[in-house]
């Protein structure tokens, strides 16, 4: 028989709050966490089409970790470091009681080390004085930063590896690290997505894509609006979200308290276009469909889904016609929301975050509002959407998560009883 | 100069047009003379979102504008993309004369 995989241990950073306690209780209120952006030292932002942006506030490192390594590294593993030692701390992992050998760590990054790297080449190319390149500019641009930073931090000597899958990467290390437990190729595995690619080279590179919201630069709180009819792009958002996963037998050999089960994973590319997805939502509808097979459940099962769902026209359609695809009749009594409502887009990170949300979603029995749906679209509009909190005591939540370069991610989490 | 040698050719076209009908053929890889004001950006002449955005890219470069996202479902035709600079430029304005008057507006 299959092991079985377990979540032991949450963590997220955020722009609705550090710490998944501040998280959930904003969440749950429906607070935004996107403002206007915060100019960048000595660059402004005027020119910016989009100025808005869910930033992780006032977050200096050495209010949660020791300074040393912490402070030399990007912010994205910084935001990943945070994360993951909240999420050991949850999950009462104590390195020194484990075989180091048996804990791997599994990171999804879209970007990396953007701040560093921007100023770095910017630097290089108008000094032209290499010798005057920062000598951590390699270890940090690398986009395995992270992945290798936590093994250091942790005392984790298992498989350490990176998924860099654009806005699925994510999810990606989740499943990875779902695979990789059962392939019994370690015990534990922390897995993390991270991203703070709001760096000024970045965000203009997806206002140029015309990928963002640029309508409400006014009324920050009201841009990032998934699946309503006044939605024109994503709002980039920033953050980490990291959980524990451990074999059952792992958990129970240590009397670990046990959030939900991963019970099963897709992936697949759409084969299709760099940055556009399918209309039809087909590729998405075999993704979820996938990962649902792989966790022996039927989609009459699916309680809840925690929907990709970024805020542009063409992705919240295309996803409801997958979910409708796939669910059929069931698609009118699923409960749905969308994570990016509250923080924006965080790329890497979204899937691990969407992933926590859907975890404390199974725990509590409340679902977090999808914030903006004032409008339903009859384009990608489902009864199971609501801008209040919905009570449902769900078993089953499904997640997806969808990546530039056509790349599909879903997840399938039990409750666990 | 392109742009001098078009306009010799086709009189009846503004300056505008023969710039932005260059672009589109560059890009396109076609000659411009098969490519006409009527044509849709997507149905006549295939082009997905992204293209559009890198053709437009193409435009807002060589006549140094910036067209925001609001405006872009107005461009739906080759002639709406005409219409949409010239409007832009204002209607006498050649390419060369807007950025000189842009150079002098930034001082």
């Amino acid at each position: 028989m299959q092991r079985r995989i377990v979540i032991t241990g949450l963590g997220v950073v955020s722009p609705i709050g550090i710490g998944v306690s501040q998280f959930e209780k904003a969440a749950l209120e429906g607070r935004s966490g996107i403002t206007a952006l915060r100019p960048w030292a000595g660059f402004p932002l005027d020119a910016y089409r989009c100025q808005i942006g869910g930033q992780v506030r006032d977050f200096q490192v050495a209010q949660f970790l020791e300074a040393g390594l912490a402070e030399r590294v990007d912010r994205y593993a910084q935001f990943a470091m945070v994360a993951s030692t909240e999420a050991l701390r949850d999950a009462s992992l104590a390195m020194e009681h484990e075989e180091p050998h048996r804990v791997g760590v599994i990171v999804g990054a879209g970007m990396g080390g953007m701040m560093m790297g921007e100023r770095e080449i910017t630097k290089l190319y108008l000094s032209q004085r290499p010798e005057r390149v920062h000598p951590n500019f390699i270890p940090t641009i690398t986009l395995n930063s992270a992945s290798g930073l936590l093994a250091i931090q942790h005392g984790a000597k298992g498989p350490n590896l990176t998924i860099s899958t654009a806005c699925s990467s994510g999810a990606h290390a989740i499943g990875q690290a779902l695979a990789t437990i059962r392939a019994g190729q370690a015990d534990v595995v922390i897995a993390v997505g991270a991203d703070a690619s709001l760096t000024p080279l970045v965000f203009a590179g997806f206002c140029s894509l015309r990928a963002l919201s640029t309508k409400f630069n006014k009324t920050p709180n009201l841009a990032s609006r998934p699946f309503d009819q006044l939605r024109d792009g994503f709002v980039m958002g920033e953050g980490a979200g990291a959980l524990i996963l451990e074999s059952l037998s792992h958990a129970k050999k240590r009397r670990a308290r046990i959030y939900a089960e991963v019970a099963g994973y897709g992936a697949t590319s759409e084969s299709f276009h760099v940055v556009i997805p399918r209309e039809d939502g087909a590729d998405m509808a075999t993704t979820m469909a996938l990962a649902l097979d792989d966790a022996g459940i039927t989609p009459a099962q699916v309680d809840y889904i925690n929907a990709h769902a970024t805020s542009t026209m063409v992705g919240d359609a295309a996803e409801v016609r997958g979910i409708r695809r796939l669910l059929k009749g069931r698609a009118n009594h699923v409960v749905v929301n969308a994570t990016k409502s509250l923080i924006g887009h965080t790329l890497g990170a979204a899937g691990a975050i969407g992933a926590v949300a859907s975890v404390l979603a199974l725990q509590s029995g409340k679902i977090h509002p999808t914030i903006n749906y004032e409008h339903p679209d009859s384009d990608c509009a489902l009864p199971g959407i609501s801008a209040k909190v919905q009570e449902r005591r769900a078993k089953v939540a499904l997640l997806n998560a969808f990546g530039f370069g056509s790349n599909n991610a879903a997840l399938v989490f039990k409750k666990w009883q | 100069m392109a742009v001098r040698r078009t306009a010799v050719h086709r009189p009846q076209q503004s300056a505008v047009a023969s710039q932005v009908m260059e672009a589109l053929g560059d890009y396109l890889n076609k000659d411009q003379r098969k490519l006409g004001a009527t044509l849709s950006l997507r149905e006549d002449l295939g082009l997905d979102s992204l293209a559009i955005i890198e053709l437009l890219y193409r435009i807002e470069e060589a006549f140094d504008l910036s067209i925001p996202d609001e405006d872009l479902e107005k461009l739906q035709t080759v002639g709406d993309v005409i219409v949409y600079i010239e409007h832009t430029l204002g209607p006498k304005t050649s390419p060369a004369a807007a950025k000189l008057t842009k150079a002098k507006k930034r001082k």
